[in-house]
């Protein structure tokens, strides 16, 4: 009777110590469009090898690459569901969480990326607050590379623009308002419609990035290009709150210790794959002339009005915008 | 017949054989001559049903044609071969481990595959030229092009797969496309509708915001089945790893897997190799299974 009781005893030891150990796994599951392969995804699979060696397997981030689990609207809405805990987004996905981080992508604000660096350095406390506030952990800051126009025909001057059928992302509140202000007229599609609208000619005209031109094959219907960018496209590294509260404290440290690396790497990772896909699309696209000679003082202006309006509709924030003035015209003027 | 007249009709035969080849170097004689030996070890590999005697024998065998194509470069039959062959080496024995060397000896099939096309009529600076002008190129060749087309699209798009972080492979990717797209017009059903199989892939391992079209990829592997009647399991496997995995149809991903298998033998032995590689690869999705939904 004794050795039953013991042996009993023994197995609901093992029992409860198996159940702990199950208890202590959290699984991230970590959605992105990035496709398996691609130099997002192998950053993405270094940091969670990271994560699980360094938590001695106790953080496990499971990826849903290649847009398996939808667009940024659709991940945004399994993360509300619990279905996922954390997803890489761009900006239109950041609109969905705090839209005044949009600022740092406003068109013509800065004239490159060291005045972006600059400039986030300063306000990356006031982000990380606005991102908390609505629900999530920003855990890396990312770029999804610089934003130019791409063209199925030829620009002669910026006026054109007017003429043209330009995608817009449906439903980018942030980019409508640009395109309105500048006069130009939107074709408001989701992103799944662009290749075959540029092949039937209902879109002439593109905003993307060289390498996403690249990679949807949108380039080879787009022999124009602008050639200089209109802005540095922002990306973020999420997780809900939910799921971050949930960690024990050693597990949020260790996430939010290594997202700076991440974040530095994958920036570091977009701007070179900037410039490899810019060489390439070099051999066979032509400049839009009408954006070759941009004044970009005037665009700047043109592009303030439009903040000003975003700000009045409460979509950007004036406090955080004058604190990218601020750290814009302090590094400008060369103070540390 | 006296001996002296057959000697002079054996000689005279002898000429008349050899005069198409009068052009050939006496290595280039040899290395032709070759050609049923190297056929029947092609065919020998493709019935092997031990994995581990294949892996250790296909090196040997791929040296083997690549000396001969030392001897006689232009052969398209040797090239179509080592392209066949370092492609499948890679894919199912090196890929798996070592995605690095898979890549090179993917660029190495693609080469080989690329000097055949060549001799087929279509010049490799077209291949990094104008899209218009390749798209005409490629619709003036015909039926005998189409092992070269098939192994060199195979192999390029394996190349590229590989490498989805250069911007400059992922460029080539629409070429890759149109190589494949004559496959299909000149002879859908070259090994066992593979070029369906390839579109399934194309289509089905994307999102629809990067030119996926899960339909479409659907009825491609649908096409490759009807014409290889479900006896190459390798078109199942890519079904199920590519265009289950990305609409994130786990019941369906399962069921296609455990399929291949359960099947029987195909009753070809040609496909021995081919399906015990599909096999393997299905046991390790099967493996996967819950990491990857």
């Amino acid at each position: 009777m004794r050795r039953t009781l013991l042996g009993f005893a023994c197995v609901c030891s093992l029992f409860m110590a198996m159940a702990a150990h199950a208890a202590d796994t959290y699984v991230l599951k970590f959605a992105t469009l990035a496709p398996q392969g691609s130099t997002w995804m192998k950053a993405f699979e270094a940091w969670g090898k990271e994560l699980a060696s360094s938590s001695q397997g106790r953080l496990v981030v499971k990826f849903y690459p290649g847009g398996i689990s939808g667009d940024e609207p659709d991940m945004l809405k399994k993360i509300r569901f619990g279905q996922l805990q954390g997803a890489a987004l761009s900006g239109h996905g950041i609109g969905e969480i705090f839209p005044p981080a949009r600022i740092l992508e406003a068109p013509f604000l800065f004239r490159d990326h060291a005045e972006i660096d600059a400039v986030r350095a300063r306000i990356q406390p006031a982000i990380d607050a606005g991102f908390r506030a609505n629900q999530y952990e920003l855990l890396a800051w990312m770029e999804v590379g610089n934003i130019h126009f791409f063209s199925t025909r030829p620009l002669p001057s910026l006026d054109d623009l007017a003429r043209r059928r330009i995608w817009q992302w449906q439903g980018d509140r942030f980019i409508d308002a640009f395109f309105d202000a500048n006069g130009w007229s939107p074709v408001a599609l989701p992103i799944t419609e662009v290749y075959p609208a540029l092949s039937t000619g209902l879109v002439d005209t593109v905003v993307s990035t060289p390498l996403a031109s690249i990679a949807m094959q949108w380039a080879g219907k787009t022999p124009y290009m602008s050639p200089q960018p209109v802005a540095t496209g922002i990306g973020a590294v999420v997780v809900s709150n939910k799921f971050f509260a949930s960690l024990p404290a050693d597990l949020q440290a260790l996430l939010k210790r290594t997202g700076a690396p991440l974040s530095q790497k994958l920036i570091a990772d977009t701007r070179r794959d900037d410039q490899k896909s810019l060489a390439v699309l070099a051999r066979r696209t032509q400049p839009m002339v009408g954006l070759q000679a941009v004044d970009l003082a005037e665009q700047a202006a043109l592009s303030r009005k439009t903040v000003a309006a975003l700000e009045t509709r409460k979509y950007l924030s004036a406090e955080l915008n004058r604190q990218v003035d601020a750290a814009l015209a302090r590094h400008r003027s060369g103070v540390k | 017949m006296p001996l002296r007249s057959l000697r002079l009709t054996t000689c005279a035969s002898l000429a008349c054989a050899l005069l198409p080849l009068s052009g050939c170097s006496t290595s280039q004689l040899v290395a032709r001559g070759a050609s049923p030996l190297i056929e029947h070890g092609m065919a020998a590999m493709n019935r092997e049903t031990d994995l581990e005697l294949a892996r250790a024998s296909i090196p040997a065998n791929l040296k083997m044609i690549e000396a001969l194509l030392l001897a006689d470069p232009g052969n398209v039959a040797y090239r179509v071969q080592a392209a066949i062959g370092f492609h499948g080496y890679a894919l199912g024995f090196v890929e798996p481990g070592d995605r690095v060397r898979a890549t090179a000896l993917y660029q190495r099939a693609r080469d080989h595959a690329l000097v055949a096309l060549e001799r087929a009529g279509l010049p490799q600076a077209m291949l990094a030229g104008d899209m218009a002008a390749l798209q005409q190129a490629l619709a003036k060749l015909g039926a005998r092009a189409v092992p070269a087309l098939f192994w060199a699209a195979s192999a390029w798009a394996k190349w590229i797969e590989l490498q989805l972080d250069d911007p400059a492979r992922l460029d080539e990717l629409p070429r890759v496309e149109l190589l494949m797209q004559r496959v299909l017009a000149l002879d859908e059903t070259y090994y066992h509708g593979g070029a369906h199989v390839f579109f399934g892939v194309y289509y089905g391992g994307r999102a629809p915001m990067f030119g996926g079209d899960f339909a479409r990829a659907a009825r491609h592997f649908d096409r490759a089945a009807e014409i290889g009647q479900g006896r190459l399991l390798m078109g199942e496997v890519y079904r199920a790893r590519y265009l289950l995995r990305q609409t994130g149809d786990r019941t369906a991903f399962h069921a296609t897997l455990q399929r291949v298998l359960d099947a029987p033998p195909a009753g070809d032995p040609e496909l021995n190799l081919a399906n015990a590689l599909a096999r393997q690869e299905a046991a390790v999705l099967l493996n996967q299974e819950e990491d990857l939904f």
